[in-house]
Formats: C-alpha cells, sequence, structure tokens
C-alpha cells in the first residue's frame, strides 16, 4: 500500500459506519492472516520480488471486493479463496464431525423410550392420528409397533438409551439430545437437502461449504471440507448434498474415498515418483516465473503456489487418509476393518482430519431406511446389524477426541434426515414381510456433543407414543443455527449476495437452541 | 522554507476555490439526476425497511406513486417542490433519535439531506434505472490516433479521464491464439494458423477472424457458453437423476450458431418455436431451451410440485439468462430495489404456466424424431388428410403423430380403491380398482387411444361418466402385453357433451392375489375416428398411421402448450407459497418496462415478441455484455445476471449502449458481426504484458489499458490439450459421450447407472459433448469452475486452487493427452531433445521458446531420461501399454509434456 492509499484508506474509515468499520477489521485481519500464512511458504523465499506481489495483490484483491458493505461479501477472494478467516464471533468449535445416518435411524428402538407404545403394539393406529397426514408408503389403517428394544437410564444424566446401542450409553453424559426434532419433507433427498442446505431443492449450498467459505481452512495441505462415504451408496440426495451451491465451486465438499485415489487425481501416474513429480513442478513453476517476469500477473503467482499447495496435498492427503500407521490400541477401539469402505475406517479418518485441522467432516453411511421391506430393511434385523457397525465406533470418536483435548473445539453432530413412525409400515395398504417403520416428519432425535455444547442434557419432549414433539421442538434450521453459532456465526447475518438478494444457510428461519449451548 | 509554506497556503486556497466551485457546478448549475444521485441514497439508507419487502409505515420509496402517496400517518413524506413542508425530510433532520430516520441508523450526511432537498424542490422527478430505458443511438466519442474501431473511441475516452494510456497491439502469435480460443475456443487449426504467421498483409488479421467466424467449431464453442444458460444436462435431476434424451437441442444450438441465425430469432424459437405457424422439427427442439428443467422421479413426490418449481425456473431463467434481471425475489414479494411487483412475476409466470409438461416420468410432451422412411409416410397421411378432409384434420394427425398430444396424463388420476399411483408415475390397477380422471372434454370424441401395460389376461376395463355407476361409455379388454411393456391401442368410447369427470373401474378373474396390479394407464388420448372412411387409400392412410404412432421414434422433449380444453388457470402464491393461490392472473409483461408490442397474443410467442423487440431495454444489453464478458473476461457491467440497481454499474455504459443499438439495428441481431466488431476493435488486440506501476493503477484491467489475460475455461482447458497432442476427434454432434473418468464416481441409489467409457474415438469428442449428469458431473471439469446445471448460470466464477494442478497433473485423460503430445513432438521434430520440446511449445503457444524457458523444461527431460534410462517398468509405466514408443527417450518426453500442458501459459489466455 503507497502512501496515498493509506491516508485514502484513513479516510474511508472515518465515514465508516459501526458495522462497515468492524467488517473492514475482520477483512484486514484476514488479510493480514492470509498475508501471514503466505510467508511460510518457502518456494516464495526464493523469490522475494514474488512474495511482495503476491501479498499485495491479496490485499488488492480483499479491498475490491471489501468495496460492498455486507460482511460475507468481504470474504471471497478468489486469488486465495481458502486462506483462513476469522468468524463474526469468537466461536467454542474450530472444526465439526457431522455423522448422517442416510435413510434415517429410528428414534423409537434408540433414544427415545415410549412404554405406552409398547401397550398399543399390535393395535389399529387411531383415525385421529392419520387425518390430513401423509406418509411415503403407508396407505389405509396401518398398526402400532411397540419398541423393538429395551430401554435403560443411564449415566449420572440419566438418558435413556437403548440396548441397541451399548458402546454409546456408557458415554451419554458428554452428549446432548435434542429430542424433538421436527422437518417437513418425508422423502429422503428433499430432506436430506433441507438438513444440509437449509432447502428442500437442489441448488443451495451445503453446511460445509457455508463453514469453509467462512473461515477457509487451517490446513492448505488439504481441503477444508471433507466428505466420507460408507454403506455402499451415496446418500439419496446425491453429490449435491455437499456441492457448494452458488458460491464459488472451490467450496465444495471433496470426497475422500477409501478405494481408488483417496481425492480424485492426487495419485501421481504410473511411472513417475515424487522426485520426478518435484522436478516436474519445479520446471513447470520456473517457467511460469518466466512468465511472471513479462506478464506482471499476480495471478500467475497465486498459480505457482497452488502447484506447490497441489504437491504438498499429495503428500498429505494420502498420509492422512492411511490408518494402518495408527497403534492397535486405537484400531481395537474403533473397531476398523483394514481396506475396507466401512464406517469404523471413515469415523478414525474423520478424528485424524480434523486433528490436522480439516474445517468440516461430513460423513455419511447407508443403510438406516428401515421399512421392513426386507431383512435388511428390518427394525429387528437389518437395523440391529447397523446400530452394530456405528456403536463402537461413535463411542470411541467421542473418547478418542476427549483424550486428545480435541473434544472441546470439535463439535461432533449425529442424526439423520427425519423420524420413523410408531406406527408399522404397510406398504399399499398391505403388512410388509418384516417389521419396519415408515418416514416420520413429526419427531425424531439427534445429539451433539463437544465444540462448546452442554454435556448430559436431553431437551425436547415428544408424546407418549413418540408421533409428536410437545416441548422443545426444533426444526433442522435451528440445527444450523446452532451450529453457525458455536463456529462464531450469526447465522442471520452471516450471507452471499445471489439472485439479487443475501442467502443464508437458515432461510428466513431458525433460531439458535440456547438450551444446549454451555 | 517561508516559499513553500506561502504556496502550501496558496494551493489550500486554490484547492477550496476549486471545490466550492466543483459543488456549485455540479449541485446548483444542473439539476439533480435521480439515478446517479437520488437512488442510490435510496439504496443504501432506506430502501431496506423502504421498500418492496418491507413498507414501514406504510411508506415505500421503489415507485413514485407509491412515494408521494399518503402513508400510515395520513402524510405524504414527499411533497414535489416543497422540502420543508415534506415529512421525509423533516424525519431524516430531526435530533431525537426515536423519530430520527434511518432509524437506528448512523443520519445522513449534510450532503444527502441537500441532494435529496433540492430533488424534491426540482418536483422529486423520477428517474429509471439506465437498464430499464430502452436503447437510444449513441453519439461515438472523437477518435484518437490508435483507434481501429468505434469501440476504441469509447475504451479511449476513459482512459484518458482515467489518465491511462493503452497499450500497443500483441504479437502475431498471442493474436492467433487469443482470437482462436474465443472464437472457436480451441486453438486454430493448422492451415489457418500458418496463413495467418505468413501473411504479412493488412488483411491478414481480418482474414483471421473471417475464417475462425466462418469454421464449424464456432458454434461449437458459443454453445459451450449457452449450456450454462439452459442449465442442459443428460440427465432429469433430483434423486433419481436417470437419462434424459435431450441432445438434440445442442445441436440445435450448434447449427443456429453457426449459421448465424440472427439473435432475436434464435431466441423467439427457444422460447416459443412451437407456437410459430407450422413449427418444424428444429423449432420444435429449440424449445427444449425451457424443458432442460428438471423432473423429480422419486417415488412418493408431488408431481404438481415439480411441475410448478419447473415452471418458475422458467420464469427466472428467461430473466436472468436473456434479460439480465434476477426476478426469483419477487417470487415472494415486490423485488426489494427494482420496479416490480409481486402480482407482475405471477402474470408473467401465466406465460409458462399453461403447457402440457405436468413433471410426468416420460418427460412429455416429446418431440419424435422419424427416420427418412417413416417421415414419407408421415408426410403422405398428412398429405392425404389434408385433400381428402381438412386441412384441420390434416393437422391434428400430424400434432398426434409427432407428439402424442394433446392426451391425458394418468398421472392426474385420484379417489383410488383398489388402485394407485404406482410409484406416483402411472394409475395402476388391483382388482376390483376404481378411480377418476376429472374433466375430460367428450364432446365429438369417439375413440380412445391409450398406452397401457397389461400383466393378466382377460382385465375388464370400463370407463364410466361422472359417477363409478354412471353411463358406461366404454368397455375395454386388456390382456398381458409383451413383457409387460407398453403398448398403445385403441378403443371405441360412446359420445357425449362438455366435460365429464370419469371413473374407471377394472377387474380380471385371472387376478389371484388382492395385492397384484393388473394394469397400468400411461395416457389416454380421446379423439375421434380418423376420417376420410370412404375416400380411395383410407386404409393405407390408417395403416401408416398406426405404424406411425407405435414407431420407435427417437424423442426430444418440448415446449406445448395446453388445447383451451385443457386451460391451466394461474393464480399468484402468496408469498411465494405454491400451496396458498391468491388472484387469478392473465399473461402480461411487467409495467416498468416496454409493452408487448402491438397485435402480439398474450402467450409465449407474444412475449417473445416482446423480448426482441428493440424498445425491450434488457435483451440486447444482456448479449453485449455477455460475449464482451467471453472475450474480456469480465463484462462492461461485471453482474451479467444482475443490470439492475443492485448490480455493479457498468464501467463504460455508453458503449455497452452503442453495441447494443448496433446490434439491433446496423447488425440485424447478427452475432457473427457484433463479435467481429469486438475483436477487429484495437482494444482487444492489446498486449497484455503489464508494468507493477500498471497493476497499481488499474489491478483488474478495468479501463482496458492492457490485454485481458484470463483462465481458460473448463472446457477450453480440455479441447486445446485434445488439439495440441493431435488426438482431437472432431466429429460433430449426436448423443453425449463419455470420456475416461475414475472408478466410483455415480454411486446413484436406486438406477446403479454406471459410466461405461466410449471408444471409436469417442472418447476425444470435444468437452461440450461430454455426458453432463447433474448429481455427479464430470469432476475435471467441475474442478475448472463448470456447474453442475441445476439451475441456470448467468456466470462462472473462475478460481484458482490445488485440485486444478490435480486434475491436469494426474488425471488418466491428461496423461492420455501427455503421452500423444510426446510422440507428437517426436514425430514432427526428430530426435534431438531441445527440437522437440521447442516444436511441443510451438504447437502450443505458436512461438518459439525462450532459452530460459527451455532450460528449465530440457533440465526436467534430463532427470526423467536418468531415471527412466535403467528403469524398463517405468518406462513402460510412462507410456502406458507397449508399443514403438516404448523407450526411455519418449517416456522422459511424456514427462516434459505433461509439464507444459500444466504452464500458466496454456491454462491462461494471454
Amino acid at each position: 500500500m503507497n502512501c496515498e492509499e493509506i491516508i485514502a484508506q484513513g479516510l474511508k474509515l472515518a465515514i465508516m459506519t459501526r458495522d462497515e468499520l468492524h467488517n473492514q477489521r475482520l477483512l484486514q485481519e484476514a488479510n493480514e492472516k492470509a498475508a501471514h500464512f503466505l510467508t511460510r511458504r518457502h518456494f516464495l523465499k526464493e523469490s522475494a520480488m514474488g512474495f511482495g506481489a503476491l501479498a499485495l495483490g491479496s490485499l488488492i484483491g480483499g479491498c475490491h471486493l471489501g468495496a460492498s458493505n455486507s460482511y460475507a461479501q468481504t470474504l471471497f477472494d478468489p486469488a486465495h479463496p481458502l486462506a483462513p478467516k476469522l468468524p463474526m464471533f469468537p466461536g467454542k468449535a474450530k472444526s465439526v464431525i457431522y455423522l448422517h445416518m442416510a435413510g434415517a435411524p429410528s428414534q423409537l428402538e434408540l433414544f427415545d423410550y415410549k412404554p405406552d407404545l409398547m401397550k398399543l403394539d399390535g393395535q389399529l393406529c387411531p383415525q385421529s392420528l392419520l387425518e390430513g397426514k401423509r406418509f411415503a408408503f403407508i396407505r389405509g389403517v396401518p398398526k402400532m409397533l411397540g419398541p423393538q428394544a429395551t430401554f435403560k437410564q443411564h449415566g449420572q444424566s440419566g438418558a435413556w438409551v437403548s440396548d441397541r446401542m451399548p458402546h454409546l450409553s456408557t458415554i451419554v453424559d458428554e452428549l446432548s439430545f435434542l429430542k424433538a426434532c421436527t422437518t417437513d419433507q418425508f422423502n429422503h433427498a428433499p430432506a436430506q437437502f433441507l438438513v444440509h442446505t437449509g432447502s428442500p431443492r437442489l441448488g443451495r449450498p451445503s453446511l460445509g461449504s457455508w463453514v469453509t467459505y467462512g473461515l477457509g481452512t487451517e490446513n492448505q495441505n488439504l481441503p477444508g471440507f471433507v466428505v466420507l462415504t460408507s454403506g455402499g451408496k451415496f446418500p439419496d440426495a446425491g453429490k449435491s448434498v455437499w456441492g457448494s451451491g452458488f458460491l464459488p465451486s472451490v467450496y465444495q465438499g471433496v470426497q475422500c474415498r477409501s478405494e481408488g485415489d483417496p481425492v480424485l487425481f492426487i495419485k501421481d501416474p504410473d511411472g513417475m515418483d515424487r522426485d520426478l513429480r518435484k522436478a516436474s513442478i519445479d520446471a513447470i513453476n520456473q517457467v511460469n516465473q518466466e512468465e511472471y517476469k513479462e506478464f506482471k500477473d499476480p495471478e500467475i503467482l497465486s498459480r505457482i503456489s497452488q502447484y506447490e499447495m497441489a504437491y504438498k496435498m499429495q503428500i498429505s492427503v494420502p498420509d492422512v487418509m492411511n490408518i494402518n500407521d495408527e497403534p492397535q490400541y486405537i484400531h481395537d477401539m474403533y473397531g476398523t476393518q483394514p481396506n475396507k469402505a466401512c464406517f469404523a475406517n471413515n469415523i478414525l479418518l474423520a478424528r485424524k482430519l480434523v486433528e490436522k485441522g480439516v474445517r468440516f467432516v461430513q460423513l455419511f453411511d447407508w443403510g438406516w431406511d428401515s421399512h421392513g421391506s426386507d431383512a435388511n430393511l428390518a427394525i429387528d434385523i437389518g437395523f440391529i446389524n447397523k446400530c452394530r457397525q456405528v456403536d463402537k465406533s461413535i463411542t470411541a470418536l467421542i473418547l478418542d477426541l476427549k483424550q486428545r483435548g480435541l473434544l472441546e473445539d470439535t463439535l461432533v453432530v449425529w442424526g439423520g434426515e427425519f423420524g420413523r413412525t410408531p406406527m408399522q409400515e404397510n406398504r399399499e395398504g398391505k403388512q410388509n414381510p418384516f417389521k419396519g417403520r415408515d418416514h416420520h416428519t413429526e419427531a425424531f432425535t439427534i445429539w451433539m456433543a463437544g465444540g462448546g455444547i452442554k454435556k448430559g442434557v436431553s431437551y425436547g419432549e415428544t408424546d407418549e407414543i413418540g408421533y409428536s414433539a410437545i416441548s422443545g421442538k426444533v426444526t433442522p434450521f435451528d440445527i444450523q443455527a446452532t451450529i453457525l453459532n458455536q463456529l462464531g456465526f450469526d447465522h442471520e447475518k452471516f450471507t452471499y449476495q445471489f439472485q439479487g438478494r443475501p442467502f443464508r444457510l437458515t432461510d428466513v428461519s431458525g433460531s439458535v437452541i440456547n438450551d444446549i449451548v454451555a | 522554507m517561508k516559499v513553500v509554506f506561502t504556496s502550501k497556503i496558496f494551493l489550500t486556497i486554490l484547492f477550496f476555490v476549486i471545490v466550492i466551485a466543483v459543488y456549485f457546478f455540479t449541485t446548483s448549475s444542473k439539476p439533480v439526476d435521480f439515478n446517479s444521485q437520488v437512488k442510490p441514497i435510496f439504496n443504501k439508507k432506506c430502501i431496506t425497511c423502504h421498500g418492496g419487502v418491507r413498507r414501514k409505515a406504510g411508506f415505500s420509496l421503489l415507485f413514485r406513486a407509491d412515494a408521494l402517496a399518503k402513508n400510515e400517518s395520513g402524510k405524504a413524506a414527499i411533497i414535489p417542490g416543497d422540502p420543508d413542508h415534506s415529512e421525509m425530510i423533516k424525519r431524516l433532520t430531526l435530533k431525537d433519535p426515536e423519530e430520527r430516520m434511518p432509524y437506528k441508523h448512523e443520519p445522513l450526511s449534510k450532503d444527502e439531506i441537500d441532494i435529496l432537498k433540492k430533488w424534491i424542490k426540482e418536483g422529486a422527478k423520477w428517474g429509471d434505472h439506465w437498464a430499464y430505458v430502452a436503447v437510444q443511438s449513441v453519439d461515438v466519442p472523437s477518435k484518437p490516433d490508435w483507434a481501429k474501431n468505434d469501440i476504441d473511441n469509447f475504451i479511449n475516452q476513459k482512459l484518458i479521464e482515467e489518465k491511462l494510456a493503452n497499450s500497443p497491439e500483441a504479437d502475431k502469435a498471442t493474436l492467433l491464439r487469443r482470437l482462436s480460443l474465443d472464437l472457436i475456443g480451441m486453438p486454430a487449426p493448422d492451415n489457418l494458423a500458418k496463413n495467418f504467421l505468413n501473411d504479412n498483409s493488412d488483411h491478414a488479421y481480418e482474414n483471421l477472424v473471417d475464417s475462425l467466424l466462418a469454421s464449424p467449431h464456432y458454434g461449437e464453442r458459443w454453445t459451450s457458453m449457452w449450456l450454462d444458460l439452459a442449465r442442459y444436462a443428460d440427465t432429469k435431476g433430483y434423486e433419481r437423476d436417470d437419462s434424459r434424451n435431450i441432445w438434440r437441442y445442442r445441436d440445435w444450438l450448434i447449427n443456429a450458431f453457426n449459421n448465424d441465425q440472427p439473435y432475436d430469432k434464435f431466441l423467439t424459437e427457444q422460447i416459443a418455436g412451437d407456437l410459430l405457424p407450422n413449427p418444424t422439427d428444429a423449432q420444435y427442439i429449440a424449445t427444449a431451451f425451457h424443458r432442460n428443467t428438471m423432473t423429480n422421479d422419486e417415488g412418493g413426490t408431488e408431481n404438481e410440485e415439480f411441475r410448478t418449481a419447473a415452471v418458475l425456473d422458467r420464469v427466472n431463467t428467461t430473466w436472468e439468462a436473456l434479460m439480465g434481471t434476477t426476478f426469483a425475489c419477487v417470487q415472494c414479494h415486490s423485488h426489494p430495489y427494482d420496479p416490480f411487483r409481486h402480482e407482475e412475476y405471477y402474470k408473467f409466470m401465466a406465460f409458462f404456466n399453461d403447457t402440457r409438461d405436468e413433471d410426468s416420468y416420460g418427460d412429455y410432451p416429446l418431440l419424435r424424431s422419424y427416420n427418412d422412411s417413416s417421415q414419407k409416410k408421415l408426410n403422405g397421411v398428412v398429405d392425404w388428410l389434408d385433400k381428402n378432409v381438412s386441412s384441420q384434420k390434416a393437422k391434428e394427425a400430424y400434432t398426434f403423430l409427432k407428439t402424442w398430444q394433446p392426451s391425458y396424463n394418468t398421472l392426474n388420476c385420484d379417489s383410488f380403491t383398489n388402485s394407485e399411483l404406482a410409484d406416483t408415475k402411472w394409475t395402476s390397477f388391483r382388482n376390483h380398482a376404481v378411480c377418476r380422471l376429472k374433466n375430460v372434454e367428450l364432446t365429438n370424441k369417439n375413440r380412445l387411444i391409450y398406452r397401457y401395460a397389461g400383466y393378466v389376461n382377460s382385465g375388464d376395463w370400463q370407463i364410466h361418466a361422472d359417477n363409478p355407476s354412471g353411463p358406461l361409455i366404454a368397455k375395454i379388454n386388456i390382456d398381458t402385453t409383451k413383457g409387460g411393456d407398453w403398448k398403445i391401442a385403441e378403443a371405441d368410447i360412446k359420445p357425449m357433451d362438455g366435460k365429464h369427470n370419469l371413473y374407471f373401474t377394472y377387474q380380471s378373474n385371472k387376478l389371484k392375489k388382492p395385492t397384484d396390479a393388473g394394469a397400468m394407464l400411461d395416457w389416454l388420448y380421446f379423439t375421434a375416428d380418423l376420417p376420410g372412411k370412404e375416400k380411395s387409400g383410407y386404409s393405407e392412410m390408417k395403416n401408416d398411421y398406426w405404424k406411425l404412432l407405435t414407431a420407435d421414434a427417437p424423442t426430444t422433449p418440448v415446449m406445448m402448450d395446453n388445447p383451451s380444453f385443457m386451460h391451466r388457470v394461474s393464480n399468484v402464491f402468496e408469498r411465494g407459497n405454491w400451496l396458498v393461490k391468491g388472484d387469478v392472473v392473465e399473461p402480461d409483461v411487467p409495467h416498468s418496462l416496454n409493452p408487448l408490442p402491438k397485435g402480439a397474443p398474450h402467450n409465449r410467442l407474444g412475449m417473445a415478441m416482446w423480448l426482441v423487440d428493440n424498445k425491450n431495454p434488457l435483451t440486447s444489453r444482456t448479449i453485449v455484455n455477455r460475449l464482451w464478458e467471453q472475450l474480456f473476461g469480465t463484462g462492461l457491467a461485471e453482474t451479467l445476471e444482475d443490470l439492475g440497481t443492485q448490480g455493479v454499474p457498468p464501467t463504460h455504459k455508453e458503449l455497452l449502449d452503442f453495441l447494443s443499438y448496433q446490434l439491433m439495428n446496423d447488425y440485424q441481431w447478427s452475432i457473427k458481426k457484433l463479435l467481429k466488431e469486438m475483436v477487429m476493435s484495437a482494444t482487444y488486440r492489446q498486449d497484455s504484458k503489464a508494468t507493477a506501476e500498471m497493476i497499481g493503477k488499474d489491478p483488474f484491467n478495468k479501463y482496458y489499458e492492457r490485454g485481458s489475460r484470463v483462465r481458460l475455461s473448463a472446457e477450453q482447458v480440455r479441447d486445446q490439450a485434445l488439439v495440441i497432442s493431435g488426438i482431437m476427434n472432431e466429429k460433430m454432434f449426436g448423443p453425449s459421450v463419455f470420456p475416461f473418468q475414475p472408478k466410483g464416481i455415480w454411486l446413484s441409489p436406486w438406477n446403479g447407472a454406471e459410466w461405461t467409457m466410449s471408444n471409436n474415438g469417442n472418447q476425444y469428442r470435444r468437452a461440450l459433448y461430454t455426458y453432463w449428469k447433474r448429481t455427479s458431473s464430470y469432476p475435471s471439469m467441475i474442478s475448472f469452475d463448470a456447474t453442475s446445471r441445476e439451475v441456470c448460470t448467468a456466470r462462472r466464477i473462475r478460481t484458482n486452487t490445488p485440485l486444478q494442478a490435480l486434475v491436469t497433473l494426474n488425471d488418466s485423460s491428461y496423461i492420455d493427452m501427455a503421452r500423444h503430445f510426446a510422440y507428437r513432438m517426436r514425430r514432427e521434430a526428430g530426435s534431438n531433445v531441445e527440437r522437440e520440446i521447442s516444436r511441443g511449445y510451438e504447437l502450443a503457444l505458436n512461438k518459439n521458446i525462450s532459452p530460459t524457458k527451455l532450460q528449465a523444461l530440457k533440465k526436467l527431460y534430463d532427470e526423467a531420461y536418468d531415471k527412466m534410462k535403467d528403469d524398463k517398468d517405468k518406462t513402460c509405466e510412462m507410456i502406458g501399454e507397449m508399443n514403438e514408443n516404448d523407450n526411455p527417450e519418449t517416456a522422459a518426453l511424456v514427462v516434459v509434456a505433461n509439464a507444459m500442458l500444466n504452464l500458466d501459459e496454456l491454462i491462461t489466455k494471454n
């Protein structure tokens, strides 16, 4: 910045409103942090001129975009889209691990204990519960289905957990249960979109994208937003559920895979070893330096640093994605299965990723859609297996994060896209071959832990058969608002200008669930 | 010291004198300009509470009539000519913070208040935002000596104002590459390149421009751009995201661009080709523009909800893509900033709301494309009917055979007993089924043609009018269809007058279990017997008619309006909620813009005529701005998607208007002529080299003091590499193709679709032919900021990330191209490494490599060669297969070729 610019800057500051000043300060801090970050790049030390120009480029970029008076507009610098940024206010969580059980697990077999429902088991559902309601598959008059698990209270908090989750029941005092979650979407894809993007339709940015957009990433050698899937299929909503919507595509979730390249195209081609790759990136960057001398375009310097980062990512991604180096007791604790794309491996990866500074880790586990249409989807067969697959590893995650001192600033969220009916599903009016429950929008349970969430709390209640939320009702928007709050964002002010208006994750609704915020 | 001091004082006084003079000049002598002085204050300080969304105290500043009207207080906030009695001024100047406006915000500055006072004093004249005023002819500024055409005169004027200077012309090699990438999206064919580089005449550049504009690749390049606007994809979207055959629309675009179809016709056919007199197949296919909306095939979803979503998307896309206006916000309330009212959104929506499509699984209505012999038959049928019966009947038969319309989709059935909407797509009958189809027009219909599938024999399907035991109008036997496939059949029905609710009953003694389905219905076409029975040739004609009707013809989804008996009423949706219907509305355009042209019908065709009317202020500006952005990297107004008051104001408004006027008048909407004007300018031809000083003064090259440097688009990155490596398959048109994609990218629930790589050269087609799956788009292109095309993308935002580097470094497609690039270097430059690398550089950039660059790449070659020379495995891996290139020299050159495809010079357009 030259003298004139500094003076101009001062004048500008003098005429700014308080909000604008605040934004300006944040922007400046973000830029300083970005500049500081750049100094650490050894590659650029080779070219003092290169660095100066790059830092200047980033400042100019920031000022240019900072011209708008919205907080959000200051966040995107095309030259350094993932530079670490400060939130609106100091957040309690630095990263998020979101465990999504795709298909929607039954709250009635896990956390929402309803002895009265047992008494009604096998009886026809009262008309009052059916009138004016729509279900995905239930037709005519279904029968009630009592809880297909045994419940007990656990821990100091006395939380009810069924015998389907024997491990998790030992750590209930770390968790905050939201027992009266509701949604208005009863099909998987729209409901998943609602949970993750704030809209039931395609096209809005996902929670992880918003967070990466707002905070950048701590570790430039890894993607800021990582997605891991298990269960053999993607969630019904497809890849758009971790898409960036109208945000720049750089903020979309990067799917890390346990088969093939962990990140697409991360592996050098056959025949090219690391030394040769290094040599080739050196050659590319050397030619690009020549190019820069001629054109003086800061974008060239940015490209040089992106190639350097790509090279580092090639080392750090396979490294972090390799769980074999973890000690045996950790493997035992999580119940991992070597060389398999399974949930336990993914959840251990999630821990490794947040440990390395990844901002948002999104897990999807497919297979929770317990309709009772076949054995795998039976509430008393397949569902038990699914619980077994996740119980131990989720418990291990919480304990492991805790022992590493990471739980304090890592927010863990567990849940599905909706709940399941207290009635047994009767697809097209006839009894399903196995016991199962239909999609249900009016009550389900999710829980959160760590990241500044209260411990051992159970918030919200459903009626005596678990059909409707009666107190402490929350929507996906409230959950999103709370997650953003823990990260240091006011969900009402965290916006992005699109189609002529500022958009936010929670659209026009949502409020922070203060009862579970520590 | 003293001298300095006095001169300082003198300068200070001089400064104040100038400031005061300027103040008087600008504020006193000239009347206040609403758009540049008043509206910005409103937008920044007032309109959040007093606009289209919130109207606190009943006061809104969006329209003049509202602003001058009495508010809740009973007083008018603005009294023209009388600032002192205008409540607004009073409230802006009060001391009490509870009363003073803006409420709980910083007060307006004195200057701002003075502007508002003066504006009211002068009559509170409202001005229209520049983009909503019809384009007028513009005076061209004076010509500087460096100018090549009028564009430069405008650019020069701004450069002088900003105290900047233009740059000299770039060298020929750079111009060649820039022009080729811009006009055809890939490097120029060898012969054009050679001709240009060897031609030192004055016409060399213009000849190259003309040749590129005439190249068939021109159409492909501009189609690539248009596909984002049309949200073109090869799948339907949403959860199932199954395939959709709509590539004929992509091919239509290529032809339209190549034929330089005038932009007004180009738009008219896409919006309303089906409503033109006797539409051709091509005109029907053009309307697929708005059939690229998504269709939801997920079971249990409400078809009407997703039909509505598609219609709203058509409205939003029409405005955003074609008129640079973000209209979507008017869906829920009046526009917060721009002069569009809530109900006007729905009036506009009514243009699109009366179409035949209903979110059906079949994507109806479809245009059926016949092969030549079938087409001959069709002409025969139509001619026969025309000659022997009437042109009306001939037309009806033509439409039905081409589109199976107008038919009733059975997804509209309801009141199901022992029947249901199977997977919410088709009406399905179990034993003793009853269901209803409402409001069917039966006047003069004695024949029913229907599409069905039968699963058992002896199904008795009866149709009763008005109630399940009402008059029987048809009794139809349904047998098993082969393999349970769909079949088309016909039956007699008893004609009745007017519209009736039809009740379908079905039973079959062959159905054993009460849960089994006996038959399923797709659509029903109520008609009259094929007329002309007594005329000669009838039976042959009828025979052909049925052959055509049931022929296996490839299809494309198209737009079609409902016939009057199927008319769909349009309503305002209260707060944008489609379930809460407000007032009924008729199709119309917003009042703040030009009216519908005289004689234009109140349908899509009339709307298209309005859209391309020279009085429409937005259409020409939007396309000019977009084409400029494609060439220069940034639009004359940066926000292509929003020319409204919230968009970024244009840097060169007069130039934008000048070119828009030219386009409509002098060029008669010719896109090629407009592009030629742009690339012939000296502004376009400037060198893109900068100095630190230039970067400091104009970091984003807003004033065009130098050529623009722009990263290539996702499509260009791929196409360029294919051309350089010599393997591009230049085949045009046809179904989309599947180039290499890593395994495991598609894991779609329910449909198990798989990516099977194309072969026979189809894997080397241009990027725009790549199969586009919405929920899982081609990953390497997505990395380079291509979009998934769920909705219209008016502007791609370019990013620069390490994931892009990984694509061009490691993606097997790029390794494959690097191999072929290396083979080509060897083939064309013999076995001298320096010569080979130089040749490669020349192939890529049409110029000689500098010694330092050559040295860097040669060093890489040497290191690679050292690794390869004693390592047969590495060599073989690098070459990928056992062939004549399986030697360490070539393998090392592949490493170099891979590096070259990653150079900034290649990824960027200089």
